[in-house]
């Protein structure tokens, strides 16, 4: 081979390979990388490899060996290629699923952080409001019983829920 | 591997060899699918068929002669070896062992001329064992006085053996000329049974 190879001798010569050795080729190739698409294009990539190689081999040089080392060689480097993209895939993959947990994480931390200023708020209702609040939201009672508890009237425990709600409120929302 | 894995196996893989062909070669049409026959009593035979018959059953040198030749006779068409012609490489088994002399192949001729097509049909109704002359193909393909055509026609039979040519012979009885060499002509006519004058 030689560059003023014509285009129809480089056919030619790819044909012959292909007519010989193209289809226990195609078979090795396809066993390897399973996957009809990649095999394709190795095949092809090992044929165009093969006619520049084996122009400089030497005649009576195995070429039916040559073309499988080839071939495996082309197929080799396909697998580690996929592997290498899969190994990136998921590596992404498990980039984003941490961003997602610190993202979760830091919600947490925030509703965490609002509870516990929450309760600071809580704490420094007066007693008796702080109380009314209480037994009114964490037990459920009704402003009756909050009174018999508590002392004074219905009247009285509503009252006290409501200043203690609405010292809350403006608390939440200056957080 | 089930047959049904092994066929769809062969599929694939045809289909990747045949990408390649039409990709590097520009050859794209329906495929050549030829196998060797190494060991014969004959020599060395090169088989192919493509879809609609067999093509050449041809005494050859060796495999990579096999393939010049037919990348060279069908410029257009993609080869590869394939053992889709297993088929016919157990009927010529079987004729040369004198099993079963005759074939039930699906033979391809539609690329010869008109001519030569009629000859090679006429030469595949000479049974095994009996033998013909040129004179009796040529009237029997329609042409009477075209004996020397017909004789080019034999000459120029792809599908050898399986179409008989070699029952054709001269008029006053000599075996006139083979392509696979008169020896090979002797051979087939005597593992046929056939007894003409000169043998």
């Amino acid at each position: 081979m030689t560059p003023a190879d014509s285009s129809a001798q480089v056919a030619h010569r790819i044909a012959f390979l292909l007519a010989k050795h193209g289809d226990e080729l195609a078979r090795h190739i396809r066993r390897m990388v399973r996957d009809d698409d990649a095999a394709q294009d190795i095949l092809q990539d090992t044929m165009i490899r093969a006619h520049h190689a084996l122009s400089r081999l030497a005649a009576g040089s195995n070429e039916r060996a040559w073309l499988y080392r080839i071939a495996t060689n082309a197929s080799l480097n396909h697998i580690r290629a996929r592997t290498r993209e899969r190994e990136a895939l998921r590596r992404h993959a498990a980039e984003r699923e941490t961003a997602v947990e610190l993202h979760a994480d830091a919600r947490r931390e925030r509703d965490e952080a609002t509870r516990v200023a929450l309760w600071a708020q809580v704490a420094r209702l007066p007693a008796r409001q702080r109380l009314a609040l209480t037994l009114r939201i964490v037990d459920e009672l009704d402003y009756e019983e909050i009174a018999r508890r508590v002392g004074g009237s219905a009247a009285t425990a509503r009252a006290n829920v409501y200043q203690a709600t609405r010292k809350l409120r403006r608390g939440v929302h200056a957080l | 591997m089930t047959t049904e894995h092994a066929a769809a196996e062969r599929r694939a893989v045809e289909r990747i060899v045949l990408d390649a062909f039409g990709a590097l070669t520009g050859r794209r049409s329906e495929p050549l699918r030829y196998a060797m026959m190494d060991d014969t009593p004959v020599g060395v035979l090169g088989l192919a068929a493509g879809e609609k018959g067999l093509r050449h059953v041809t005494f050859v040198k060796g495999e990579d002669d096999f393939i010049e030749l037919l990348l060279a006779e069908h410029g257009h068409l993609p080869v590869l070896r394939s053992a889709v012609l297993d088929d016919v490489r157990r009927a010529l088994d079987r004729y040369f062992a004198g099993r079963r002399l005759e074939f039930d192949l699906k033979v391809d001729l539609s690329d010869l001329p008109h001519f030569h097509r009629r000859v090679l049909d006429a030469t595949v109704r000479i049974p095994a064992g009996e033998v013909a002359t040129y004179a009796q193909v040529a009237r029997r393909a329609g042409s009477p006085r075209a004996s020397r055509a017909a004789g080019n026609a034999l000459h120029n039979n792809p599908v050898a053996i399986v179409v008989p040519c070699h029952r054709v012979l001269r008029t006053d009885g000599s075996l006139g000329g083979y392509g696979g060499g008169l020896p090979i002509k002797k051979w087939l006519l005597e593992h046929e049974g056939a007894r003409p004058r000169t043998l």
